[in-house]
């Protein structure tokens, strides 16, 4: 630390080895700033902006895989807590005993039988979208860019249309041999519904929001990545992956 | 441009679901306010006091005790059933009944003895060659942390029978009945050391010692009483019979009890009548024990040193009968450890102040309570000053140097509790009144409040610790002729809710106790009480998960021999199996575990005429045995309304006539 100190007087002498007086070696300094005189390029914060926003996307998808999704309340005089219903990608917590003892009266099946598949896939799903949208940020300027942003985007609408489904399938799928019969019927998947007595309401939790959230960074990230390109004046060099574009310094580019 | 399209957009959409979700969340609050109603008053309050005769006494008396549906009571009275064995659990300041807790008598609610895990824990009661299935229960005590209820325990004992019972707060369930080997009553007790270490119990009526016989002419030689100290195992939530210890006490009828706090940490103190040691023999010409006890002036307070004792035992220097260690009184007198002090006549009472620095005890038949000063009679066994010793060489203290005061209180005084102001409240039984006055400062008027009728005991919010909350007095009535509808010759018992928050004392409400005469209680702060709402899967009624258990899915019928094995579960609305066919003469198990997991959602079993019910908690598990010894087509049904398909709960118990 003492030696940092004395060391910091030979700080204009950019990327070379720094001597202090004590005679050790002490720093390697790399200077990023633009050479004397070089224009400061209009695009070099957005090199940064693309990583961070493809690597903000990424995380969101592997946090959404961790948490709860989806939250279905039920209410009934005799449960004035209510009771809750927590659906994450890979299985579902809250009251599941007690909501599957209160089914079994209409004959509906297991929560545990519902999306068994989906809920199998969904982890290789979330690595699948990571995958692809860093993919996507490598394949700036490129057509397959597009699409490989496509899994990202309908990730959560797929999940939307799968839950609604299964909410369809179990409402219309009911023993006609059970002690109650209410008819088909659907649950609500947003807001508020009625079953029998119980007043349901439903709304997306944490998980949900941070996907879309991963939507949104994924979406941002290949628009500027795009335009980082359109600036670049070696994007016609570009092959698959721009390395210099995304995190070497001005330097290891010549000015156009 | 395009990104700050994109941008936007995704804000938008976001916005829009999150507007969704707060309209949604807004409607489901106006149907909770529409719930909980906008009830305008259609009569004034005057009109109802008019039509009702009510004073504004009584208007006051009622909002200070009306606990509207919703809101819960502040404190939790712990109650001694008196004669039906079992604990009364009621919530103040609106003193409605909560529970009544099976502990030595069978409660068929709870399946408190009716063939489940229980029975093993009445069994662990019984005392000699019988079955015993009823207790005079007197003396509930709180288990304490440094002086302080913790509500974790309840101790209870059982006069008739000399037996003590944990009582497990977490469940409001009985864990443990544990029957004293050397007496055959007991009265002082259960109280409890501040920290619980041990459990007090104390005999009543003097007997030789592992219930020996011997003749009623040698009451004096080998009559005894003693003073058993029950070492509690916190961990374990149980009394520990090996570690505990007794000490020998002469045949003077040992009373209450109570342990010594703060300063007089360590010390006991056991009051006793019948120095005398009276023996009735009406039919011979004398006198019954009631005037035969009543001729002495002074009885005497038993002071102990426990901690000292305990060191002698741990030393050992005791005698072992009937399997237990007991420090004898040719020990106990000359070490310091037992010591007596007269006390003033057929006295009743005995409590030890907030501060631990006092010991008040009642005359019954003299018209003071006496305030001995603890650390005064500390002094005087340490100088060994003494004057005299009684008949079994134990060593007397001055009665005038050992007492810090007297007080007029008025006729019959029995126990005292305190409030968190240096008052004292005696209970006076000839009198009929709760009397206040100061045991900071003896000169203070005494202040006295009617009750109806005949005050036994009594007890304050908090009132035996050391810190006392005020706030609340309970006289408990033996008597109650005008107060309540009259239910024929035997009347209900009064317990009246007393306010002493303010200068005066007033009275707020009766209650009363339909079910047997309690004798102490003690209240607790509700929030330290914090009970279970449901068991974890396969709990037993030992409070462990059994070996038995059943998950869904597990069930069986096992059949070895003529031994039969059921493995059931109980879920709403079915039993499985629900058909059970067995042979005559069988020796039938049902192991029945509740898959329930939600709140108050309990089940029964009861197959009939088998003398069976269990009760099913929510995660409860059960073991039942017996022999299926009558032929016949059996229902077995869940005998609490759990489901609109209740009554659809049942199932069949079919028993195979053995083939002639």
């Amino acid at each position: 630390m003492e030696s940092n100190r004395t060391s910091s007087g030979g700080l204009d002498e950019p990327g070379r080895v720094v001597h202090g007086g004590d005679g050790h070696v002490h720093l390697r300094v790399v200077d990023r700033s633009p050479p004397e005189g070089a224009a400061r390029r209009p695009w070099d914060w957005a090199r940064w902006l693309v990583v961070a926003l493809g690597g903000m996307s990424v995380a969101s998808f592997v946090g959404s895989f961790l948490l709860p999704w989806w939250r279905f309340w039920l209410y009934a005089p005799q449960y004035p807590k209510g009771l809750m219903l927590v659906i994450s990608l890979t299985g579902m917590g809250g009251d599941v005993h007690e909501i599957d003892l209160l089914n079994h009266y209409i004959g509906m099946k297991h929560l545990a039988d519902a999306a068994p598949n989906e809920r199998m896939l969904a982890g290789y799903g979330v690595a699948a979208i990571g995958v692809l949208t860093l993919a996507g940020m490598a394949l700036a300027g490129k057509k397959l860019n597009k699409w490989v942003a496509i899994p990202a985007v309908a990730f959560p609408v797929v999940f939307l249309s799968d839950s609604f489904y299964w909410l369809y399938s179990f409402g219309h799928d009911l023993d006609p041999k059970a002690p109650l019969r209410i008819g088909a019927f659907t649950p609500e998947l947003f807001g508020n519904g009625q079953i029998g007595q119980f007043a349901t309401f439903a709304q997306p939790a944490a998980g949900f929001w941070v996907a879309l959230a991963g939507v949104a960074l994924a979406v941002a990230a290949n628009v500027v990545r795009s335009r980082v390109c359109t600036h670049c004046a070696h994007a016609s060099e570009c092959s698959l992956v721009c390395p210099r574009a995304m995190v070497l310094p001005d330097k290891a580019r010549s000015a156009s | 441009m395009r990104a700050h399209t994109i941008v936007t957009a995704t804000l938008l959409a976001t916005g829009i679901t999150a507007a969704i979700v707060v309209g949604c969340e807004n409607k489901a609050v106006q149907q909770q306010q529409q719930a909980s109603g906008n009830l305008g008053a259609s009569t004034s309050v005057a009109d109802l006091m008019k039509s009702r005769g009510l004073s504004e006494a009584d208007v006051e008396a009622a909002l200070k005790t009306y606990v509207p549906t919703g809101k819960m009571d502040e404190y939790y009275i712990f109650a001694s059933g008196g004669q039906s064995g079992n604990v009364d659990v009621i919530g103040v300041p609106s003193m409605r009944m909560l529970k009544v807790i099976g502990v030595f008598t069978p409660e068929s609610w709870q399946g408190w003895g009716f063939g489940g895990d229980s029975d093993k824990i009445l069994e662990g009661g019984n005392q000699g060659a019988h079955k015993i299935r009823w207790a005079d229960m007197h003396h509930p005590n709180l288990s304490e942390t440094k002086g302080e209820y913790d509500g974790q325990y309840l101790f209870v004992n059982d006069k008739a029978n000399a037996r003590v019972a944990v009582v497990d707060l977490a469940d409001f369930a009985t864990k443990q009945i544990v029957p004293n080997p050397l007496a055959a009553s007991d009265h002082g007790g259960a109280f409890v050391t501040p920290d619980t270490d041990y459990v007090i119990e104390t005999s009543q009526y003097p007997s030789p010692l592992g219930r020996e016989y011997a003749p009623i002419t040698e009451y004096k030689e080998k009559y005894r009483g003693v003073a058993i100290f029950w070492k509690f195992d916190r961990q374990k939530g149980r009394i520990d019979p090996s570690k505990s210890w007794a000490l020998e006490l002469p045949p003077y009828t040992q009373d209450l009890a109570d342990a010594g706090k703060l300063d007089s940490d360590g010390w006991a103190f056991i009051n006793s009548f019948n120095t005398e040691m009276a023996v009735g023999g009406t039919l011979d010409g004398k006198p019954p024990v009631e005037s035969g006890a009543s001729q002495n002036d002074m009885d005497y307070l038993h002071v102990i040193n426990w901690k000292k004792a305990e060191a002698l035992v741990n030393a050992g220097k005791t005698k072992t009968i009937a399997g237990m260690r007991v420090l004898t009184m040719d020990v106990a007198g000359p070490e310091g450890v037992l010591t007596l002090v007269g006390e003033p006549k057929s006295p009743h009472g005995c409590d030890v102040t907030p501060d631990g620095k006092q010991v008040i005890v009642g005359g019954k038949l003299d018209t003071h309570t006496t305030i001995y000063d603890i650390a005064k009679m500390k002094a005087l066994i340490e100088q060994k000053k003494f004057d005299g010793k009684d008949a079994y060489g134990l060593p007397i203290l001055p009665f005038k140097e050992s007492i810090a005061g007297q007080v007029e209180i008025g006729l019959g005084p029995l126990h005292t509790v305190f409030d968190d102001k240096g008052n004292a409240y005696t209970s006076v039984f000839i009198e009929s009144v709760v009397a206040k006055w100061s045991y900071k400062d003896y000169k203070k008027p005494v202040e006295k409040l009617k009750v109806h009728y005949n005050i036994g005991h009594i007890l304050s919010a908090e009132g035996d610790t050391v810190s006392p909350d005020g706030k609340y007095v309970v006289a408990m009535n033996k008597m109650s002729m005008d107060r309540f509808l009259p239910v024929g010759p035997l009347y209900p018992q009064n317990f009246q809710l007393i306010d002493v928050d303010g200068e005066k004392m007033r009275y707020l409400a009766d209650m009363p106790l339909p079910n047997a005469e309690p004798h102490y209680s003690q209240m607790i702060k509700a929030d330290k009480i914090k009970a279970v709402k449901a068991y974890k899967p396969g709990t037993n009624a030992l409070g462990e998960i059994d070996p038995a258990k059943v998950e869904g899915g597990k069930e069986r019928i096992v059949r070895n021999g003529n031994k039969v094995e059921v493995f059931m579960t109980a879920i709403r609305s079915h039993f499985t199996p629900d058909r059970i066919e067995v042979e005559e003469g069988d020796e039938v198990t049902i192991h029945i575990s509740s898959l329930e997991t939600a709140e108050d959602q309990t089940h029964g079993f009861t197959i009939d005429m088998y003398n069976v019910n269990v009760s099913l908690e929510p995660g409860k598990h059960e073991n039942i045995s017996f022999k299926a010894d009558m032929p016949g087509s059996y229902p077995m049904y869940c005998t609490e309304f759990c489901s609109a398909l209740h009554l659809e709960m049942m199932g069949y118990f079919l028993v195979k006539p053995k083939k002639k």
